[in-house]
């Protein structure tokens, strides 16, 4: 079954996403992993995570679904996952509006960011569904080194 | 993440958030989040408690007994299981046993040969012939076409290799014949100490991957042990253990009068011999060095668990899996 970690993975990263699905999630000793799991374990405290057909959202108010991130890193990857919520839960006839709150910002100004799902993206994220589907039932896409690459735990996997 | 040893016997637990060690000089603390694997070498209690917090951790326990021999490891239950890639080790097995085999045997003699040129370079010319037979093994291994044919080479290494300790070493610590269980000298004993070390250093990196231990291809996965562990050390075993034990006895850091235990024939290190020899293999296993495709400094115990992903990486691509070569140093 398709979550919304492998939507994130995709965009971020099509190697990571394989692994990940194929179940090699290897052990990763990094910072940036350990705070992404504290900020989510404290603000599970604030809001009730809602869990089902393997989405997990962090928050859902009257207007919004609210996924939470470290940082605005990767925004993008952040956005289509959460589309994939919001696609989720419209067919089940719930229609919501998207928000990525960040608690680090780095690449632009704002710890807010709302996202809405279209006819144009949901037709997209319909292809990428496609595509995932695919990429892990073939072989392990070969790794491209881009900057990102240095801080991910699959770094030495990848170019060793 | 570090390996903490415990030398002295006492009793050991769990307090609150940490690791509490008693001994006759009193408690001790150590704060579990630093610790990936621990070391006993002698008595020491704890209880279930203990064992459950351990496990929670992902932390790997080794037992040597007093004599320092392994007794086993407490393992804690798989935080990192693929099922997917169990059933392709399993077919690795089959498919590719003795092409594995084949570059585990290759990395032997190309080890040794980096440990031993040294020696060569030194003056020891003697060492000439064998350097020479090193060069050719993997000639041997291409015709080698059966499992019992490859075992065959690599024990032809082993035995050369031991003798050529004659030429390097002190005359007290040569060997005549590799005698394993017990060992019935001081240089089998150190042998016989350091490979375990490194086995039990392996089962730990192994763990921390998703492999499954008792799938090998060099050891046969008969041996009722965690023998890929047997396999992967291999690689390693002339660059820790036999480099550590040549610069102790060389130096004479680790003396036969001193070091070992005279009631037993010297056939076993006393305490203190076991400390200056664990001291030296810890300061080599984790020396860092610029891994050359990696770009970066790994210790030589990262690398062990490096190849653990390189053999990953060859089960699910089905590319070729080279272990560890001392070329990888940049």
């Amino acid at each position: 079954m398709i979550s919304g970690t492998f939507i994130n993975y995709y965009i971020h990263c099509k190697t990571q996403m394989w692994l990940f699905a194929n179940r090699i999630n290897l052990e990763d000793n990094s910072e940036d992993v350990r705070i992404g799991k504290v900020l989510h374990e404290i603000s599970e405290e604030k809001v009730d995570e809602v869990s089902f057909e393997g989405i997990k959202v962090d928050k859902i108010t009257k207007d919004y679904v609210v996924e939470v991130k470290k940082s605005d890193s990767d925004l993008e990857a952040a956005k289509w996952q959460l589309l994939y919520y919001l696609y989720v839960l419209k067919q089940k006839g719930i229609i919501k509006k998207g928000r990525i709150e960040v608690f680090e910002k780095r690449k632009q100004n704002k710890k807010k960011i709302e996202v809405i799902l279209d006819d144009e993206s949901e037709k997209k994220l319909l292809q990428i569904i496609n595509d995932i589907k695919k990429i892990i039932n073939s072989k392990m896409p070969t790794p491209k080194f881009e900057n990102q690459c240095k801080k991910c735990a699959y770094y030495e996997f990848c170019f060793l | 993440m570090k390996t903490k040893y415990i030398f002295s016997t006492g009793e050991i637990k769990r307090k609150d958030n940490s690791i509490a060690f008693k001994n006759h000089k009193g408690w001790n603390y150590i704060p579990i989040e630093n610790v990936r694997e621990i070391y006993f070498l002698n008595e020491v209690s704890f209880n279930s408690k203990f064992l459950d917090f351990i496990a929670r951790a992902g932390i790997v326990l080794h037992f040597f007994n007093y004599y320092g021999y392994y007794s086993g490891s407490f393992y804690p239950k798989e935080h990192l299981v693929s099922g997917n890639l169990t059933i392709k080790q399993a077919l690795a097995f089959e498919k590719r046993r003795l092409e594995f085999a084949r570059n585990i045997v290759k990395v032997i003699a190309f080890n040794i040969y980096e440990v031993l040129y040294h020696y060569y370079r030194h003056d020891k010319k003697e060492l000439k012939p064998y350097l020479e037979y090193l060069k050719k093994v993997p000639v041997y291994l291409e015709k080698a076409q059966k499992i019992e044919k490859i075992l065959f080479v690599e024990g032809s290494i082993w035995n050369e290799f031991y003798d050529s300790f004659k030429y390097f070493l002190p005359s007290d610590f040569i060997l005549n014949k590799r005698v394993k269980r017990p060992p019935n000298n001081p240089i089998n004993a150190l042998i016989s100490f350091g490979n375990s070390l490194l086995y039990t250093k392996t089962i730990t990196a192994i763990y921390h991957t998703h492999l499954n231990q008792t799938i090998s291809f060099l050891h046969s996965p008969q041996e009722a042990r965690f023998s890929l562990s047997l396999d992967l050390s291999e690689a390693f075993k002339p660059i820790i253990v036999f480099r550590t034990i040549f610069d102790l006895v060389n130096r004479k850091k680790l003396q036969v009068t001193k070091h070992f235990e005279k009631k037993l024939n010297y056939a076993l290190l006393n305490e203190e011999g076991k400390k200056i020899f664990i001291t030296a293999f810890e300061e080599r296993i984790n020396e860092k060095f610029m891994h050359k495709s990696l770009n970066r400094m790994v210790s030589f115990q990262t690398a062990i668990k490096l190849d653990g992903y390189k053999l990953i990486k060859a089960i699910i691509n089905d590319t070729e899996f080279m272990p560890f070569l001392i070329k990888e140093k940049r």
